[in-house]
């Protein structure tokens, strides 16, 4: 276990299980100055969808949650949240669904009320379903006039064969198109899912934490159990690269997407760790290969890696945005070698000694507000159920050698484990 | 001996001011200590910006602060900074407006040695570089011939908003400049600049965070190497006086009209009416706020855009920011209106709607329940201006600016709780009008729209889904919404003109 003095997260934090299985996360913040961030985690997303013929429906459900109670339909929650002046959203990943709200302390009771309100008791009626249902098939045909929805649509049905990673958090669009005549499912799906031991509260800035849990524990205290755990097939391991090239109707640059097959977020374990430093360090924005494509040759519009944090193995990918057509394969050429040499030579140790300080530091500096905490630390609590792995990851990062990046390339960055997609827009 | 930043301001705008000047004798500097915090936030403020261009160099303050803020000092490359700065996650930068230049930065507690080195360095010790000074120069002019005039139509329409209400004041060019005088900058006439500029009788310290004493003294010290030099305040800009409704139309290949109108008004932050316009314009047009009037009406019932916001005082950068900025303080404020693209078709309909919403309202003034709900509303979503340190250290400069005492967010949210009904409709019949005002809008076809505009023909409106009745009812009414508005009142001018040189307004 790592020594407490040598822990990263900088705030003495709490955190308490109720008796029905709700974690809460309490983060006081004496700088906060009569602010609170209020974050409800549902550790549900696009991952959950393993029923075929559902897919989406984790961010369909979030604008159901709107909708409102019998005590508190959506228009008066609405004016509610307006008249306290509280800054709130929500959102959908493959992990996880998050709402969240900013808001001044002395609310904190009101808002508690309101959200433990319709984690349990909401409520809609079949016209009000079918009405969002059509909502959401609208945010679709906007969303896929964008080249890198319709890209990373591609590519995720391409690397996976089983896993619900094989579609995105939009979801299939038949699948999307049928929402509306799916009312029953979307009670059971409320049934299964929003229930208390899926759910982890977090909550930062101005708060007393006293206090705090004793209107937690009479506002939610009466939540009953009843999660149902999803049967999510498992992949199997891939055995060659694959390929699949994408003709967009709209106009865009060609765009060429490289993902390799990574692994489920475990902070003790150090390959992974180093799986996760490995993108950073070799397609980074402080890479030889970025200073070389973007900034040197400028054949390269847009590149960057996506190396991230999921429940269970998904893509680590490096992608790029390429001026001209005829540069596509050069760029995925210089991937090619740019994986080679970290295969083949350990990487300078400076370098990592810099990206470790710099992943610490920048971690720091954004944990300066309640809503950047929640913000910051959301993704971690969804994937491991807690606050803990925080300090664990830090840690574990701490001990990484170069070696460990050669070993993660070697590992990770198989040719094996690889898709590429690539994209091409009408001039 | 440092000049008290406060006070000649306040002398200039005297009677318009509810404070004045600082009584304490910390008058160089602004301090927010927050104990635990882990960080360190500097911001130096130096009182110059654009209004102190000189004439067919505007642009030249902006590149100045540019390549203090991005380039080589005389113990480092430009290179060599970005990667001393990288394992610190650490950065610094520039705010840049009429009034005011800000060099900022923030830094983990742990790295304040090598970091304090390199942000020092930047002001004290900049190299001009002649490679960086001609990265920068091409980088402002690509940013207007490119960016502004053809990537970005809802900067345009609010940038062509404010030259064609500056136009022949000290703020009658963009901040950037004109692509003709940043063509005419040398980098000695960057030099000059600096050494007149970034004086050691010009500056005003922020430091927030988790710094000690000795810090304060360290900084004081060495900002007081800076060379003398007075630096001379330009008259407060007099905005030309507006008569009837004025439109410049800029005529470009777009797919869709940007909106922007208003007319300068005479209310400062820290004034009484302030805070009374604040509440009303926080109802009107709160920035990215789905709750307020303009956003219920345009894009909320009929579907016509992404947001209609207003405001009291200038909001830069509207497009990337849900909160405004601090460090853009002012000696005279404009009130306006941003309608985001319309498609050309909905442009007449939507001005109509905007501007008669402002009619209704000027007559009429807020309802009771609106004022309280707005009461209740803006009270605590001030919390939001200002979350971080770094925010806070800069609303207080701008207090400094403004001549307000302790911390602006709670003074503003006591103001905004003492209001009453009557205060804030007498602050919008006071204040506030819809017969004298500029609009600027880009478009396509712009001389078709000029008849259209100069004839006022009506704008009946169609949608692709049905609306209730509610709302075709009022569409009547605002599709023949009377703009009066002269055939001599209306300018087009080519997107190619834009920003080109001093002059082309």
């Amino acid at each position: 276990m790592a020594n407490p003095s040598e822990d990263v997260f900088p705030y003495d934090y709490k955190v308490e299980t109720l008796d029905n299985g709700l974690k809460v996360i309490l983060v006081p913040m004496s700088s906060s100055k009569g602010l609170v961030s209020y974050y409800s985690i549902v550790r549900t997303g696009s991952r959950d969808e393993y029923e075929p013929g559902h897919s989406g429906f984790a961010h369909f459900f979030e604008h159901m949650m709107f909708r409102g109670t019998k005590k508190y339909p959506g228009s008066v929650y609405d004016k509610l949240i307006t008249e306290m002046g509280a800054d709130g959203n929500a959102y959908t990943t493959d992990d996880y669904t998050a709402y969240h709200l900013s808001f001044a302390t002395e609310d904190l009771e009101k808002i508690i009320e309101l959200e433990s309100d319709r984690f349990q008791n909401l409520s809609y009626k079949k016209p009000e379903f079918q009405t969002e249902a059509g909502a959401v098939y609208g945010e679709y045909r906007k969303n896929v006039t964008n080249p890198w929805m319709v890209m990373f649509e591609k590519l995720q049905e391409t690397a996976f064969d089983k896993h619900t990673y094989r579609h995105t958090t939009m979801g299939f669009v038949e699948d999307i198109k049928a929402m509306p005549t799916m009312y029953e499912y979307s009670l059971s799906f409320f049934d299964r899912y929003y229930r208390p031991e899926n759910v982890v509260l977090l909550i930062s800035g101005d708060i007393d934490e006293k206090s705090t849990m004793d209107m937690i524990n009479k506002y939610y205290g009466g939540w009953e159990k009843g999660y149902v755990t999803p049967q999510i097939p498992e992949e199997p391991p891939q055995t060659g690269p694959r390929m699949a090239s994408v003709k967009y109707e709209g106009k865009s640059l060609p765009l060429l997407f490289v993902a390799y097959k990574g692994d489920d977020f475990d902070p003790s374990d150090k390959e992974a760790m180093a799986g996760l430093l490995l993108g950073d360090l070799a397609f980074g924005s402080n890479s030889d290969l970025y200073k070389k494509l973007v900034l040197e040759e400028q054949k390269v519009q847009m590149f960057g890696e996506e190396f991230g944090v999921n429940r269970d193995p998904g893509l680590w990918m490096i992608y790029s945005m390429i001026k001209k057509t005829e540069d596509v394969a050069y760029v995925q050429e210089e991937i090619a070698s740019t994986v080679q040499q970290f295969q083949e030579a350990p990487v300078d140790a400076k370098k990592l000694e810099n990206l470790k300080k710099r992943r610490k530091y920048d971690f720091l500096m954004n944990l300066d507000t309640p809503d950047k905490v929640g913000g910051n630390l959301a993704r971690i609590v969804a994937v491991t159920g807690g606050i803990e792995a925080v300090d664990k990851m830090f840690a574990t990062i701490a001990e990484i050698t170069p070696a460990d990046i050669q070993a993660a390339a070697k590992k990770y960055l198989d040719v094996n484990r690889r898709t590429t997609i690539t994209l091409e827009g009408r001039k | 001996m440092k000049r008290n930043y406060t006070s000649p301001l306040t002398a200039l705008i005297a009677g318009i001011l509810l404070l004045t000047a600082c009584s304490t004798n910390q008058e160089d500097k602004v301090l927010l200590p927050v104990k635990d915090d882990p960080t360190i936030s500097f911001s130096i403020l130096f009182k110059t910006g654009a209004q102190n261009d000189p004439a067919g160099k505007e642009g030249l303050g902006y590149l100045t602060a540019s390549i203090l803020a991005e380039g080589a000092t005389q113990n480092n490359s430009y290179d060599e900074i970005l990667e001393a700065l990288y394992p610190m996650a650490a950065s610094y930068g520039m705010s840049y407006d009429k009034e005011m230049t800000v060099i900022y930065g923030r830094t983990h507690k742990d790295n304040l040695d090598a970091y304090y080195q390199l942000f020092m360095d930047a002001i004290l010790r900049p190299a001009f570089d002649e490679k960086d000074f001609n990265r920068l120069k091409s980088r402002t002019i690509n940013y207007l011939e490119n960016n502004l005039r053809y990537s970005s139509d809802e900067e345009l329409g609010k940038a062509a908003l404010y030259d064609f209400i500056y136009n022949g004041t000290q703020y009658g060019h963009l901040n950037a400049g004109t692509v003709q005088s940043l063509n005419s900058i040398t980098l000695d006439d960057v030099k000059d600049y600096y050494k007149t500029h970034f004086s050691r009788n010009n500056y005003l310290i922020g430091l927030g965070g988790g710094y000690d004493d000795a810090l304060v003294d360290k900084v004081e010290g060495d900002l007081q190497t800076l060379p003398a030099a007075e630096v001379s305040m330009p008259p407060v800009p007099e905005p030309e006086t507006i008569e009837g409704l004025n439109v410049l139309l800029v005529e470009k290949d777009c797919d869709a009209t940007a909106i922007s109108f208003g007319f300068p008004i005479e209310v400062l932050r820290g004034d009484e009416d302030f805070f009374a316009l604040a509440l009303f314009n926080s109802w009107f047009g709160e920035h990215r706020n789905s709750a307020s009037h303009l956003f219920q009406v345009i894009r909320e019932k009929r579907g016509l855009n992404y947001g209609d916001y207003s405001y009291i005082e200038i909001f830069p950068n509207g497009g990337m920011r849900q909160m405004p900025a601090p460090n853009n303080a002012r000696r005279q404020q404009l009130f306006e209106v941003w309608i985001r693209p319309v498609q050309h078709v909905h442009r007449h309909f939507a001005l109509r709607a905007a501007m008669r919403e402002l009619k209704q309202v000027v007559d009429n003034g807020m309802t009771m329940e609106d004022f309280e709900l707005t009461q209740k509303f803006l009270q605590k979503y001030a919390l939001h201006y200002a979350t971080t340190t770094m925010a806070r250290v800069g609303y207080a400069l701008d207090s400094r600016f403004y001549g307000i005492q302790g911390d602006y967010i709670e003074l503003f949210r006591r103001k905004i709780g003492e209001l009453t009904h009557e205060q804030v409709n007498a602050a919008i019949k006071k204040h506030l009008q819809y017969e004298n005002i500029k609009i600027a809008m880009v478009t396509q076809g712009a001389e078709e729209f000029k008849q259209q505009l100069v004839e006022d023909v009506p704008s009946p409106i169609s949608y692709e889904t049905p609306k209730p009745e509610e709302v075709t009812e009022e569409d009547k009414a605002i599709s023949t919404f009377p703009l009066p508005i002269q055939e001599e009142s209306v300018r087009i001018i080519p997107v190619e003109d834009m920003f080109e040189s001093p002059d082309y307004m």
